[in-house]
């Protein structure tokens, strides 16, 4: 069974993968030799805001169904890896009365992320199950439920997860090369995902759904998969938010984390890879500038006024701008290995 | 016997303003295909005019609760003129997600230009008194909740059924063009759902200040969510379904709460939004839905 339509998606995807990773690494790379100490936590946020983007797109992007779930797959991806892998030391007096042992155990960096893997998939699986049975507005209605169920799940069992205190402890296993290495495998995942022949067919079942089975597309199972998928890659991108800062709690992973990587995804445009990337980045870096205006800066003589909301405020005019003039994002279908190819092979939009 | 009278009352008042709330959502969605997440905005907004006519020494109730409303809809005509005529005839996940960023710019806007902590808003309290029926001890303002709802319910039927710019409403939500043929302004008609929407939005804002007494940026976020879940379970772009979705809603809250023990009662939304994935599970396209219509049928 062939993976790729046509050898030319396959030199595509690589081509386009590989110039994005270079992109990704190459950022990364400049902080890591000129960035100050600050600089690195910044960046390595950023670094997994776009995991998280990705893992985003591989579901969003190809069924064009809003998915507001992903932070609750993000959390549920760290918590679990946090809970595995932080010392029964430690743990003993963070969560004193946790069920089941779960403060009597303890695993090494790689078997805690097999197992936040394996959990995370498989609870991105059975709620796939749902997700696929619906269609537009009731399948964004069932990843709000998502998201709010786990959110109480966290808040509430204090004694696995602490609620809104802090979960401490955690062994710092990533730095900025490991997040970097990880970036570049799942932008090629990606981006393989969408020049197979699934993501083909599952683009077009999006376009129309009716003309898509009628051709044979077997569009329940390609939304699984394609949900699943995106299930992994989001709880990767929890692992290595908990492997980096030592720390997590239940806040992050709520509407307000859903919109930032929302508006992210919707800024470069859900349809492509290069779109994802391109968001991440121009939000990670417009929103620090934001930041810094919010906290009312004196700037070439002139102090402004503390302005808290504004970073609240741009998320929301980049989504709503976006939609309104041109809502297939700044990029739309385009990827980035386009660009260096002439005549025949530049698509139609 | 008592407890189970007392708590249906309960159940009755809760879904009555979900009821309110997704009515709004309703009516505007089955006209243009639109999920108004930013309806909790103009609920904030009804609360936020409150606060400043009340600091504006306005002493007659009777004047801020209109004003509150002439505010809502208002600001629902606004939003409708500058963020979702533009998309208006774009697909659903487009109006979604402008509808989430206004939602989230307005948010952001309070907080910026008024404060991010809640602000006192005692000007309703006068709704709210105790009134005991036997053995059953209920508030006022359950009563006038679940009264104004009613009415509103009622008035609105009156006026789909009755008035021309109420059976264009309806004959929009069948068939745009049709109507648009017939010779009617479809900017009228649309505009006429937001005003109506902005309407029952601010009768909302009322009765949520009255109980909470405060007003702060996300007033009206949570009861939105909640709202719409109720008109998703209904069936979408379905007004009976916004009513019965709303109201069994409320019934699924308040059962949580009598039925969960103590210990879970912070999870009790965890529960009832388990409760709505089953429910759509078995009906995807909610308990009321308007026939779907797959192709062309000549």
């Amino acid at each position: 069974m062939r993976i790729f339509q046509s050898m030319r998606s396959f030199k595509n995807a690589v081509w386009g993968a590989s110039l994005l990773s270079i992109l990704v690494a190459g950022i990364g790379l400049l902080v890591i030799v000129f960035g100050e100490k600050y600089h690195l936590r910044l960046v390595y946020a950023a670094y997994v805001n776009l995991l998280v983007v990705l893992g985003l797109q591989v579901f969003m992007g190809n069924t064009n169904i809003t998915n507001l779930s992903h932070s609750a797959f993000m959390g549920l991806g760290a918590y679990v890896a946090a809970i595995c892998v932080t010392p029964v030391t430690i743990k003993k007096l963070s969560l004193p009365d946790a069920p089941w042992g779960l403060n009597a155990f303890e695993l090494d960096a790689f078997s805690s992320a097999i197992i936040s893997l394996t959990i995370t998939g498989f609870l991105a699986f059975l709620t796939g199950l749902i997700i696929v049975r619906l269609s537009g507005i009731g399948a964004t209605i069932v990843t709000i439920a998502i998201l709010v169920i786990v959110h109480s799940v966290f808040m509430h069992r204090t004694d696995i997860f602490k609620g809104k205190q802090a979960f401490f402890g955690i062994p710092q296993v990533f730095d900025l090369y490991s997040i970097i290495i990880i970036s570049i495998g799942v932008i090629f995942v990606a981006r393989f995902f969408r020049e197979s022949k699934w993501g083909i067919q599952l683009r077009a079942s999006s376009d129309d759904d009716t003309s898509a089975s009628a051709m044979g597309v077997n569009i329940f199972n390609l939304r699984l998969f394609a949900w699943t998928l995106g299930g992994l890659i989001l709880a990767m991108a929890g692992i290595c938010y908990a492997y980096f800062l030592g720390t997590i709690s239940a806040r992050p992973f709520y509407f307000s984390h859903v919109f930032l990587t929302l508006a992210m995804l919707i800024l470069g445009g859900m349809r492509s890879i290069t779109g994802a990337v391109l968001g991440t980045i121009m939000i990670t870096f417009g929103l620090e500038w934001v930041r810094f205006m919010e906290t009312g800066p004196v700037l070439i003589g002139i102090k402004f006024p503390e302005m808290l909301g504004l970073s609240g405020i741009t998320l929301g005019a980049v989504i709503v701008l976006i939609m309104v003039l041109r809502n297939g994002g700044l990029v739309g279908n385009f990827e980035i290995e386009q660009m260096f190819r002439k005549g025949r092979n530049i698509p139609k939009v | 016997m008592d407890y189970i009278v007392q708590q249906t009352l309960n159940a009755l008042s809760f879904g009555a303003e979900y009821a309110l709330i997704a009515l709004g959502l309703a009516i505007v969605f089955s006209i243009m295909n639109l999920v108004n997440f930013a309806h909790g905005e103009v609920i904030a907004i009804g609360g936020y005019t409150m606060m400043v006519m009340a600091t504006l020494a306005f002493k007659n109730p009777i004047i801020i609760i209109l004003g509150a409303v002439l505010a809502a809809i208002i600001m629902a005509l606004f939003l409708e003129r500058i963020a979702f005529r533009p998309v208006r005839y774009a697909d659903a996940t487009t109006g979604l997600l402008t509808a989430f960023g206004v939602s989230l710019i307005l948010q952001n806007l309070f907080l910026l230009l008024v404060s991010p902590r809640p602000i006192a808003v005692t000007s309703m309290y006068f709704l709210d008194w105790p009134i005991r029926l036997g053995s059953i001890q209920i508030s006022s303002l359950q009563i006038f909740e679940t009264l104004a709802t009613l009415i509103a319910i009622l008035l609105l039927v009156l006026f789909l059924k009755k008035s021309l710019l109420g059976i264009a409403m309806r004959a929009a939500s069948l068939d745009f063009e049709m109507v648009r043929l017939m010779g009617i302004r479809a900017n009228r008609v649309i505009a006429a759902a937001f005003a109506i929407s902005g309407l029952l939005a601010g009768i909302a804002a009322i009765f949520i200040i009255a109980r909470r007494g405060a007003v702060d940026p996300t007033l009206g976020f949570n009861p939105v969510l909640k709202a719409f879940v109720a008109c998703v379970v209904g069936g979408f772009g379905s007004l009976p379904g916004a009513v019965l979705g709303g109201f069994l809603l409320g019934a699924l809250e308040v059962g949580m709460l009598v039925l969960l023990p103590q210990s879970y009662g912070g999870m009790k939304d965890a529960f009832v939004f388990a409760i709505i994935a089953i429910i759509l599970v078995w009906r995807p396209e909610g308990i009321l839905s308007p026939p779907k219509e797959k192709g062309d049928k000549i």
